[in-house]
């Protein structure tokens, strides 16, 4: 359950990062984390322990659902893959996150000219 | 958010934790293998990959666990381990377990089954639609009224004079002609005991004769067939119809449909059925027992003859004088009860006035409407006194058991406060064990709950078993009423409920260093001990209560038992018979009395003969106005006495001595001098210091007779054993000239009941092949049936003063011991101080006999101000019986201190080298 306040802002980033990650093609667990470092340049360091749950929290919520396939190396994997649910969440979580990415980067940047 | 995906995914968790857990290692597995060659790839060596692999994703179990307390499980299993630890902790003290599981399954179920049997003999309501607007027509009157001549009930007023429900049925014609206030009056009256004869084979059945508009007017419809219709209700002989009750159906005809159109012989009357019942109609006299067939009252004089007095018909729907049929009518909506009483008031006084001779401007009397809704409800009167003290005493149990739950979960809770500080120590949060107290006690109420369930649900039929006699039917089945159950078991569970959670709440608020160090808790120990010293007083107070209603009942049975009855009721076997009027009508019955007594007395094994009109110890008696000579009739009445018209050996056989004078013999017969046998109450009241053989006296008010008294007999009993004998004389039967409507025989014999009954049987079908043989019964059993509140009192008290007095044992030993347990350290100190161990017995004993004796005076107090109550119920000791008092106050102080005891014991064995140890 992914906290609207943001006061947990480390899950509720995660949980974020794992929707949007989803959002651009079925991935499986293994292929989230990859996609999160790929996409971040390996700049945000991501707990592997607290992925899972995370991925379960989301698919408890109907925002993404998992269901067994194959994977690139032959292999059985459960991919992850974004549900109408879980879109429009995304949507409502990214118009916020910038919402407050602004607010809070316009007070730091405020200058003592600007007051 | 997404109900389903969460329902679906929590269902998933919780019920298939296997087939989750799987699916989470293997997720888990595929991302160390894909993490490990890729790291392998990047030239880590394989072990190194591994590793590390491992090492970022954490352990496997961890999760399974985090995964599974995503998708919502974690309260289920919480609740689960709570659960299993409850039970652990319920097996590890099974006494307490059983004593609180018990006490509560007692309170519940013994609640459930009075209230069950209360509510349907006090609460139930006609089985017709909207019965909240029925009205009974009632009348009042003052005394020497110008109603003279009464067949039902009727409620003696206080200041004279009588309420009754019955009316006359010129008068009821009259009211229902010029009626306006009630939508329709239709009316009824119960007949006990018509013969009907079935494929050749007489039987007894009851009745209901009801008027035309009785089944519209009731709004009911016969499940097959058709009611009673107005063209039913004709002149008299129009209707020789009957519909039969559903019992009556499944018991005769196997709920046969070809029923209707079959003809029965009522009363030796044709008669068709034309409808059956709807199963739960009872008629409109009773909600609890339905009559077996109902018949028009068009067929009274040919089906139901009855001469009554002087009247020289048989035909009761002329006659003007005897008040005997039930009117009823559902009042019209927005018609307030008193508008619709005055307004019958006045047709009530015109239709008295139109219908008989009012003599020496006697009063009329004045009209009432009564709550139809249950009808004439004959079952509330008598038992209204006697279910409301048993509610009462349920009540007094309950209150008993949750007080004793309530001191066992304090106990309890108190000896687990460490466990808690333990717990809360550990980093428990405070929610979590409440929860887990809120879990044990919710276990404990419930299984409490079931068990009372079982118990009610077993029991339910008791109360209407032990009400009805050895040889009837019994009283009444009882529904069992679920919201009666539903009421104590809520009582009980808050209780458990309260008192579970009220320590712990406490209990997780202390500082868990200082009660760690078991530092004494003051303020806590002082709570607990007057929390739990009040209950226990409580406690007590309600066994003394319960233990002094016991021994007052019993006492009440026992002095019954041994009541002087003026005759032997030993080797008696009694049977009924009821020849129907329409082939026995007045006096045609005697000749068959006469002949019946003489087969009788000729049978093997039968010793003598006697016949009553009125069976002894029945609950029923007969009255005559009595004038001895040289008295003169008053115009407000003369008293009456007691009569009973008997058999020539009625003395012998009931082993009544015969005090002076003669019984009855050969010389006395129809057409002879009229003579009775009167007993020494009689001869001491009407006769003072004189000898009242030869003297003569007018018996009867409309028709006197005059009657020469021949002998005097020793009082015997008559009606109740509680009544000591009352003035009464004895007549022999055949020279009563209005017939005997109905005999019961005395046979003295050694033989029982079942060997002589087929011989009996053949005597009777000899005599007449219709004739039933009703309600075989020694005298013994007679007594014993009219003993049946007494004894279901005697009974029920007994056995709630027992558990009254097992609870007050475990409460003061539960206190005790736990008391002592608290203070093995100041025991200690004392005995190391140089107490004798007898010493600190006496102390301990001494505070279990402050809290006992205070119980018991507080108990004594609520005894003495409840006894006004169940006095009436007593017999031959006052509520206040100085000697049962003092013998309960004893029997409670000697089980309280007995049970103190054994704490008392193990203090004064307390060593004061381990008990300072023990700090």
């Amino acid at each position: 359950m992914a906290k609207d306040t943001g006061v947990d802002l480390l899950q509720g980033t995660l949980d974020m990062l794992v929707l949007k990650a989803v959002s651009l093609g079925p991935l499986h667990g293994y292929g989230v984390l990859l996609r999160i470092q790929q996409i971040s340049q390996n700049r945000l360091e991501i707990q592997q322990g607290s992925l899972y749950p995370a991925l379960y929290r989301l698919e408890h919520e109907g925002w993404i659902a998992g269901e067994w396939g194959q994977s690139e190396n032959n292999r059985r994997a459960r991919y992850y893959r974004l549900t109408a649910a879980g879109r429009r969440r995304l949507e409502v979580e990214t118009k916020k996150w910038n919402q407050f990415a602004d607010v809070i980067g316009a007070i730091l940047n405020t200058v003592p000219e600007q007051l | 958010m997404n109900l389903f995906s969460r329902i679906t995914t929590w269902w998933r968790a919780v019920a298939k934790p296997d087939e989750l857990d799987r699916q989470v290692r293997e997720e888990l597995e595929f991302h160390l293998e894909s993490h490990a060659e890729d790291l392998m790839r990047s030239g880590v060596s394989r072990e190194e990959a591994w590793r590390k692999a491992r090492a970022q994703l954490g352990s496997v179990a961890a999760g399974q666990e985090n995964c599974r307390a995503a998708w919502g499980s974690q309260f289920v299993d919480e609740l689960w381990t709570d659960l299993r630890y409850s039970l652990r902790m319920m097996a590890r003290s099974p006494g307490f377990a059983a004593i609180a599981v018990g006490s509560l399954a007692l309170g519940i179920g013994v609640n459930t089954v009075l209230f069950t049997a209360a509510q349907h003999t006090l609460l139930d309501r006609l089985a017709v639609p909207h019965p909240q607007q029925l009205r009974l027509l009632a009348w009042t009157e003052p005394k020497g009224g110008a109603v003279e001549s009464l067949w039902g009930w009727f409620d003696d007023l206080p200041g004279g004079g009588e309420t009754s429900t019955s009316f006359s049925y010129p008068v009821y014609q009259q009211l229902r002609k010029q009626n306006s206030a009630m939508e329709s009056l239709f009316a009824f009256k119960t007949l006990d005991r018509q013969t009907v004869t079935l494929n050749g084979r007489a039987e007894a059945v009851t009745a209901e004769m009801v008027s035309g508009n009785y089944y519209s007017s009731l709004e009911v419809w016969p499940q097959l067939g058709r009611g009673i219709q107005e063209s039913d209700d004709g002149p008299p002989g129009s209707g020789p119809v009957v519909v039969i009750s559903d019992r009556f159906w499944t018991r005769e005809f196997a709920r046969s449909p070809h029923v209707i159109g079959k003809i029965i012989l009522f009363n030796l009357t044709p008669m068709t059925i034309i409808g059956v019942n709807p199963r739960g109609f009872t008629g409109a006299f009773s909600a609890q027992e339905t009559p077996d067939v109902f018949f028009p009252f068009s067929m009274q004089p040919i089906a139901a003859p009855l001469k009554i007095g002087e009247s020289t018909s048989s035909s009761l729907l002329t006659n003007t004088n005897l008040w005997w049929v039930l009117v009823m009518g559902r009042i019209k909506p927005g018609v307030p009860d008193r508008t619709a009483a005055a307004s019958f008031n006045v047709l009530l006084d015109a239709a008295v006035r139109a219908t008989m001779v009012v003599k020496n401007h006697r009063p009329t009397p004045r009209m009432l409407t009564m709550d139809g809704s249950r009808g004439q409800n004959p079952a509330a009167e008598g038992l209204a006194k006697p279910i409301s003290v048993l509610l009462g005493l349920g009540g007094l149990v309950l209150l008993l058991a949750c007080a004793n739950l309530a001191n066992l979960l304090l106990a309890r809770a108190s000896a687990r406060q460490r466990e808690m500080s333990v717990r809360l120590a550990l980093g428990a949060g405070r929610w979590r064990i409440l929860r887990q107290m809120m879990t044990e006690s919710l276990l404990l109420s419930l299984l409490g709950g079931a068990s009372g369930l079982g118990l009610a649900y077993g029991v339910r039929n008791a109360i209407p078993r032990i009400m009805s006699n050895a040889w009837g039917p019994p009283a009444f089945s009882a529904r069992f009423d679920w919201r009666i159950f539903g009421f104590a078991a809520v009582i009980s569970i808050v209780t458990g409920l309260i008192f579970g959670l009220a320590p712990a709440w406490q209990a997780t608020r202390v500082q868990v260093s200082s009660s760690l160090k078991e530092a004494e808790q003051t303020a806590s120990r002082r709570q607990r001990g007057l929390a739990g010293k009040t209950i226990v007083i409580v406690e007590l107070a309600l066994s003394m209560l319960l233990v002094v209603g016991a021994g007052l009942f019993v006492q009440t049975l026992l002095q019954l038992g041994h009541s002087r009855l003026g005759f032997h009721p030993d080797h008696l076997l009694l049977f009924e018979l009821q020849p129907p009027q329409t082939h026995y009508p007045g006096p045609a019955n005697i000749p068959l009395y006469r002949q019946l007594d003489q087969r009788l007395a000729a049978v093997p094994g039968i010793r003598s003969v006697a016949l009553t009109s009125v069976p002894l110890v029945s609950g029923n008696a007969m009255g005559h106005t009595f004038i001895p000579e040289g008295q003169q009739r008053k115009p407000e009445g003369n008293p009456s006495v007691l009569f009973n018209d008997v058999g020539e050996r009625f003395f012998s056989t009931y082993g009544i001595p015969m005090v002076a004078g003669r019984g009855f013999n050969a010389a006395d017969t129809e057409t002879s001098r009229k003579v009775a046998v009167v007993n020494e109450s009689l001869a001491r009241k009407y006769f003072p210091g004189l000898n009242p053989i030869g003297r003569t006296f007018e018996a009867g008010w409309n028709h006197p007779i005059r009657i020469e008294i021949v002998g005097v007999c020793g009082d015997a009993k008559y009606d109740h054993l509680r009544k000591d004998p009352e003035p009464t004389y004895y007549a022999p039967y055949w020279q009563n000239s209005n017939g005997i409507e109905q005999a019961t025989f005395a046979l003295a014999t050694s033989l029982d009941a079942k060997t002589l009954a087929p011989t009996l049987r053949q005597v009777v079908q000899s005599v007449d092949r219709n004739l039933p043989l009703l309600d075989m019964r020694t005298q013994d059993e007679q007594i014993a049936a009219s003993m049946q509140p007494e004894r279901i009192f005697a009974g029920l008290t007994a056995a709630f003063g027992v558990l009254a007095l097992i609870l007050a044992c475990i409460g003061i030993y539960s206190i005790m011991a736990w008391m002592v347990s608290r203070r093995t350290n100041e025991i200690g100190i004392r005995m190391a101080l140089g107490a004798r161990s007898q010493q600190v017995q006496g102390m301990v004993l001494r505070e279990a006999a402050w809290m006992t004796l205070s119980g018991v005076a507080v108990g004594v107090a609520g005894a003495l101000a409840l006894g006004r109550v169940v006095a009436s119920l007593l017999y031959g000791l006052k509520s206040w019986d100085p000697m049962t008092f003092a013998a309960s106050a004893l029997l409670l102080i000697l089980v309280a201190l007995g049970a103190s005891w054994i704490p008392a014991r193990r203090a004064a064995g307390v060593d004061p080298i381990r008990a300072l140890r023990h700090e």
